[in-house]
C-alpha cells in the first residue's frame, strides 16, 4: 500500500512538474528558445503572488487571477524586447541572454526580498485531503494542481490545433519566413506564445510556492525538473511534457520510498536513462 | 494599360562582392503578366525576395500601389497584396495541406472563420490538391509541395503574384494544368511575375519577358522578341554571362 501511495503522490507531483515545464516546452517548440530564466520567473511569480495575497488579503489561488495576466504581459514584452533581439542574432545568443536574465532576476529578487525564504499561505488547501483508504490520501492542493496541469495542456493543445492564432503560432514555429510571406506577423505571434508560456510559469510558481518554501536562488534547482520533464517527454510535445512530468514525479516518489535521500536522484537517473536510450524523448510526434 | 502596381526604382542588392541586382528599375501594372528568365545565379530569386520583403535592398526604392514599402516587413507586404512562392518549397511541415492554405487565407487573405475555410477549399480545388487536403505536408512529394506553394500564395489573395520556378520538373500535361491555374488567377485581375526556366510554360501565360543576367536586365519585350535577341541567346549559351559589360544592357526601363 505504501508503494501505491508513492505512485499516486508521484503522479500528482508530476502534474506540478508538467505545469512548470509546459512553458519551457512551448517556448522551445515555437521559438527554439531555451529559457534558462524559466525557474527564476517562477520564483518571481511566487513573490508577486505573496505580495498580492498579503496586500489584498485574497486566498492563494485567487492571486493567480492577478499574477498570471501580469506575467502574460511581461512575457510578451520580454519576448519582443529582449529575446527576439537575441534570436535575430543567433540561437546561441538566446542562451546567453536568458542566462543573463536569470542572474539579473536572482540578484534583483535578493535585493528586493532578501535571502530569507518564504512560502505562500495555502491554508486549508495544503493541509486538507481526501482519504481514499486508511493508508491513501490525496491532498487538495496537489489534486488541484494536477487537474490544472491536465486542463491547461489539453486547452493549449486545442488552441494550437484549432484556433486561427494557434495555427499561426504553429506555422511560425515551422518556418518563420514562410509564415511571414503568407501574412503572419511572426514577432507578434512569438510574443503571444511567450505570453502564454509566462502565464503558465506564473501558475507553476504559485503552485510551487504553495507546496514548499522559496527564496531568490530557488529558480535554477527547479529549472532542472522542468528540463527533465521536457526531455523525458520529447522536446516540443505538450502531451509528452505531461507524461515526462508524471514519469519524473513517480520516479522521485518511488525513489523516496526506497530511501528518503534517494528521491531526487532516482528522477535524475530516469532522465539519464531516457537521454541515453531515447534521446528524442518518449513522445516522437511533435505537436507544436 | 493598368495603373502602376509594382515599381522598382534603381534597386541594388549585393552579397559581399556578388551583385544580384544592379540599379534595376521596373514597372509592373495591374493585369500585367511578366516573365523573367536568366541563368542560374542571375539574381532572380533575390529580386523576388527584395520585392516580398525577405531581403532589404542596399539601395533603391520598392513601391507598391504607389507607396514605398521598403520599411515594411514581409507580413505587411503580403497583406498589401504581394504574394510569392519559394523556388524550394517551404511548406509548414507539421501541418496538413489544408491548414497550410488556411493560414495563408487567414492573415494574408484577410479572412476569418468560414470564409477563410471556403477560400482555402476553393484554392485546393483550383490547384488540384483537394484529395491531399488532410495529409501532413511533410508527407508530400516534391511536385505536390510545389502545388502547395502555389496554393498558399494564391490563398493570400494577392494583387501581385510572384512565381519562382513552379514549373520545374513538371510533365507536359502538368505544365498545361499549371498554365490553366495561373491564367485563372490572371483573369481575376492579378498581376503575375513568373521566374522560370521552362520557357514553354512561360509563353503560355506572359505577354512580356525580361532576361536578368549578372544583376542587370538585358532584353525586355514580347517573349518572341526577347528570346530571339542575340544578347539573350548569348547569355543562355553561357558565353556572355557574368562579364557585366554586356553591350546595351543596363537599367531596363
Amino acid at each position: 500500500m505504501q508503494w501505491v501511495n508513492a505512485i499516486v503522490q508521484g503522479i500528482l507531483l508530476g502534474g506540478l512538474y508538467a505545469l512548470f515545464a509546459c512553458g519551457l516546452s512551448l517556448m522551445f517548440g515555437v521559438m527554439r528558445v531555451v529559457n534558462l530564466a524559466h525557474g527564476d520567473f517562477a520564483v518571481l511569480a511566487a513573490y508577486l503572488a505573496l505580495a498580492v495575497i498579503t496586500g489584498l488579503h485574497v486566498p492563494m489561488l485567487w492571486s493567480a487571477l492577478i499574477v498570471a495576466p501580469l506575467f502574460a504581459g511581461l512575457g510578451y514584452v520580454v519576448q519582443r524586447v529582449i529575446i527576439q533581439r537575441s534570436l535575430d542574432v543567433s540561437p546561441v545568443t538566446t542562451l546567453l541572454v536568458t542566462f543573463g536574465l536569470s542572474i539579473v532576476l536572482q540578484n534583483g529578487m535578493l535585493e528586493a526580498f532578501s535571502a530569507n525564504s518564504h512560502s505562500l499561505p495555502s491554508g486549508v488547501l495544503a493541509a486538507g485531503s481526501f482519504r481514499l483508504s486508511p493508508q491513501l490520501s490525496v491532498g487538495y492542493l496537489s489534486l488541484i494542481v494536477f487537474a490544472a496541469a491536465v486542463a491547461l495542456i489539453a486547452g493549449l493543445q486545442l488552441f494550437l490545433s484549432r484556433a486561427p492564432l494557434g495555427r499561426r503560432i504553429r506555422a511560425a514555429a515551422d518556418d518563420p519566413e514562410a509564415a511571414a510571406i503568407v501574412g503572419t506577423d511572426v514577432r507578434h505571434v512569438f510574443g503571444i506564445a511567450a505570453a502564454i508560456a509566462f502565464a503558465t510559469v506564473a501558475l507553476a510558481g504559485i503552485a510551487f510556492g504553495g507546496y514548499s518554501s522559496f527564496d531568490p536562488a530557488a529558480g535554477p534547482q527547479r529549472l532542472i525538473f522542468a528540463f527533465e520533464a521536457v526531455v523525458i517527454g520529447g522536446i516540443g510535445s505538450l502531451w509528452g511534457t505531461l507524461l515526462g512530468g508524471i514519469i519524473l514525479g513517480v520516479a522521485q516518489a518511488l525513489g523516496a520510498q526506497v530511501d528518503s535521500g534517494f528521491g531526487v536522484l532516482a528522477g535524475h537517473l530516469v532522465f539519464l536513462a531516457v537521454l541515453a536510450l531515447r534521446p528524442s524523448g518518449l513522445f516522437r510526434v511533435r505537436l507544436t | 494599360m493598368g495603373a502602376p502596381l509594382l515599381e522598382l526604382d534603381r534597386v541594388s542588392k549585393r552579397f559581399g562582392s556578388v551583385v544580384v541586382a544592379e540599379s534595376l528599375s521596373l514597372t509592373v501594372r495591374t493585369g500585367d503578366a511578366l516573365g523573367i528568365v536568366g541563368p542560374n545565379g542571375a539574381g532572380k530569386s533575390s529580386l523576388f525576395s527584395v520585392i516580398s520583403g525577405d531581403l532589404a535592398p542596399n539601395s533603391g526604392e520598392v513601391r507598391f500601389d504607389g507607396r514605398p514599402v521598403n520599411a515594411l516587413g514581409a507580413a505587411a507586404r503580403c497583406r498589401l497584396g504581394i504574394g510569392r512562392t519559394y523556388q524550394v518549397p517551404r511548406s509548414f511541415e507539421h501541418m496538413t495541406v489544408f491548414e497550410n492554405v488556411l493560414v495563408a487565407a487567414g492573415r494574408g487573405g484577410g479572412l476569418a472563420g468560414r470564409p477563410a475555410a471556403e477560400l482555402a477549399a476553393a484554392v485546393l480545388e483550383q490547384t488540384g490538391l483537394r484529395v491531399e487536403a488532410n495529409r501532413p505536408a511533410a508527407r508530400l512529394g516534391l511536385l505536390q509541395r510545389k502545388r502547395l506553394e502555389l496554393a498558399r500564395a494564391i490563398a493570400t489573395r494577392p494583387r501581385l503574384l510572384m512565381l519562382d520556378e513552379v514549373a520545374a520538373g513538371l510533365t507536359d500535361p502538368e505544365v498545361r494544368q499549371l498554365i490553366e491555374v495561373v491564367n485563372g488567377v490572371r483573369r481575376e485581375g492579378v498581376a503575375v511575375i513568373w521566374v522560370e526556366h521552362v520557357v514553354r510554360a512561360l509563353v503560355g501565360v506572359v505577354d512580356r519577358l525580361i532576361c536578368l543576367a549578372g544583376g542587370r536586365f538585358i532584353g525586355d519585350g514580347s517573349p518572341a522578341e526577347v528570346l530571339a535577341s542575340p544578347e539573350v541567346k548569348e547569355v543562355f549559351l553561357g558565353t556572355g554571362y557574368g562579364v557585366g559589360d554586356t553591350p546595351g544592357g543596363g537599367a531596363g526601363r
